[in-house]
């Protein structure tokens, strides 16, 4: 491979924003509601702006939707979003490697110029214009940058906590990620410096499973023989906490445990959490905050290792 | 164990397929092996092989390519890629295989789970937007947390992310497939190669 993938992080990100334009994720924002809380405490103790537009939309869910049509509804809706953020001189953060994976494959796309006029065309019909100023980021980035005044910050530091770092897939794949596709390790730098015991697994760099929908469409053939993979070994590694930077991970790694027991493929009751609500968690935002209640598998636990108030409303 | 004949041979099968030039130079596989063994779906499915399914594009076996089982098995996790020494963007392909086969009337029993998620997106301006009772659910978790109780998606973006499902004849396309007969597949699988009988 002969395309530059991997940059540093002073050169993707030299500056901590003032501003961040969060990209709101569907499977984030319905099922897991509190990441956007979590993101909102930790980016308010660090002094940065949170702004969530009520015009943005779905990012189209491209691969999701992959087999329903062509992509050019996608290139029109990618650019109609960009040009959101352009409008307000903003930068995009996602919190979903889904929503990164397909702005940052778009954009790419838009990058030429015959694809370009064509999606103006069909967003320029409601006064859009994209021109490619925005770029894009996942807020895991931003959690990186700031590891170490976050450490400062720190209420609950996480008592050698034993957490399980899932990076998923499409972030990392990208081209212009900040670490590497098969070892990274900047999730476990940021768990280290909170407190916790990062735990390597075999399967960690194994995807979720969730695939694409193939919950819906293959969920007995193929994500539960995968997911058992995965989760035994996170489980033979003595690991009390899972975390994911992607919803769509979170949804199958949580929710789908209870299937796995169900099938008589063993008990499975390890708590699956978004890396921002840990890290917000550490911060002192309060359970209710960070919306623990919406997770199939509970956090109580956790929190009573951590000598956290499970009603504390702060 | 009998092969495919010549005669369903498809030229120039790869370009039709990758209408984009989504997936890099397919001619440029060396056969290597190397992201099936780092394939997450072919670990737990054998008879997937996404390298096999690289020869079939190549080969322009359309008939079996299209009507298999097994492209419906990627997890689009896109080890494939990331192993791959020739940097051939497997993913990209297999999304473009998919849509001629539901073009081609196969594997429609799965495209109605996609079909149906986008037909609601398309009104919503989100995607997995669940139905009454769980719409219920979300809005009681959302305000025991402080947060809006349905997430503040304007008018707006809805009727603009639905004009634009039309516009670019999504809609149509859609609703076109809805109605469409699964074409029967008269193949058989038996571990990775097809037997035609
Ligand atoms: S890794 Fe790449 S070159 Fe090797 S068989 Fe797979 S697609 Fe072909
Ligand atoms: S993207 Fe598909 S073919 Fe590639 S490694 Fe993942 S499951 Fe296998």
């Amino acid at each position: 491979m002969n395309k530059k993938r991997v940059m540093s992080l002073e050169e993707k990100l030299p500056s901590v924003p003032e501003a961040i334009y969060l990209f709101r994720s569907c499977t984030g924002t319905l099922q897991y509601p509190g990441v956007e809380n979590a993101i909102r405490h930790i980016c308010g103790l660090m002094g940065i702006e949170v702004i969530m537009d009520p015009d943005q939309t779905c990012c189209s869910g491209y691969l999701l939707t992959c087999s329903a049509y062509l992509p050019e509804f996608s290139l029109a809706v990618t650019a109609r979003n960009h040009a959101l953020a352009e409008k307000r001189n903003l930068d995009i953060y996602t919190f979903c490697n889904g929503c990164y994976a397909y702005n940052c494959e778009f954009a790419h796309l838009l990058e030429d110029q015959k694809t370009r006029d064509t999606a103006n065309q069909l967003i320029g019909r409601f006064g859009y214009n994209y021109q490619g100023r925005a770029k894009v980021y996942h807020v895991q980035e931003l959690y990186y940058r700031l590891k170490d005044r976050i450490a400062e910050k720190m209420v609950y530091p996480l008592k050698g906590l034993r957490v399980a770092a899932h990076y998923g897939c499409h972030y990392l794949l990208q081209e212009g990620v900040i670490d590497d596709f098969d070892l990274p390790t900047f999730h476990e730098e940021i768990l280290q410096a909170l407190g916790a015991t990062p735990v390597y697994y075999t399967e960690r760099r194994a995807c979720c499973g969730y695939g694409v929908g193939k919950v819906f469409t293959h969920k007995e053939e193929v994500v539960l023989p995968h997911l058992l993979n995965k989760l035994s070994s996170i489980r033979d590694e003595g690991a009390q906490l899972i975390t994911t930077v992607c919803p769509g991970c979170n949804v199958a790694m949580d929710r789908e445990q209870p299937h796995l027991s169900q099938m008589g493929r063993g008990e499975f009751q390890i708590p699956v959490i978004d890396l921002g609500q840990l890290i917000a968690l550490s911060l002192g935002a309060s359970p209710v905050k960070l919306g623990f209640n919406a997770n199939t598998i509970k956090l109580d636990g956790i929190l009573e290792y951590l000598g956290i108030d499970k009603g504390a409303q702060v | 164990m009998a092969r495919e004949k010549w005669k369903y041979l498809v030229k120039d099968f790869d370009k039709m397929v990758d209408t984009y030039g989504l997936a890099g130079n397919l001619r440029q596989c060396l056969a290597c092996g190397k992201c099936v063994g780092d394939c997450p779906a072919a670990s737990v499915s054998p008879s997937y092989n996404s390298r096999q399914i690289i020869q079939d594009v190549l080969d322009g076996n359309q008939k079996r390519l299209l009507a298999s089982e097994e492209i419906w098995h990627c997890l689009w996790c896109a080890s494939c890629y990331r192993a791959c020494p020739s940097g051939i963007y497997f993913p990209m392909l297999m999304m473009q295989i998919r849509f001629r086969a539901v073009e081609a009337g196969f594997g429609l029993k799965y495209f109605q789970t996609y079909q149906k998620l986008a037909l609601k997106a398309m009104t919503e301006g989100m995607t997995f937007v669940p139905r009454e009772k769980g719409r219920a659910k979300v809005e009681k978790l959302r305000s025991e947390m402080g947060l809006s109780p349905w997430p503040e998606v304007s008018d707006k973006a809805k009727s603009e992310y639905n004009a634009l499902f039309e516009m670019t004849g999504s809609k149509a396309w859609v609703d076109s497939v809805a109605n469409k007969p699964e074409v029967p597949v008269d193949l058989n699988y038996s571990k990775g190669r097809i037997n035609l009988e």
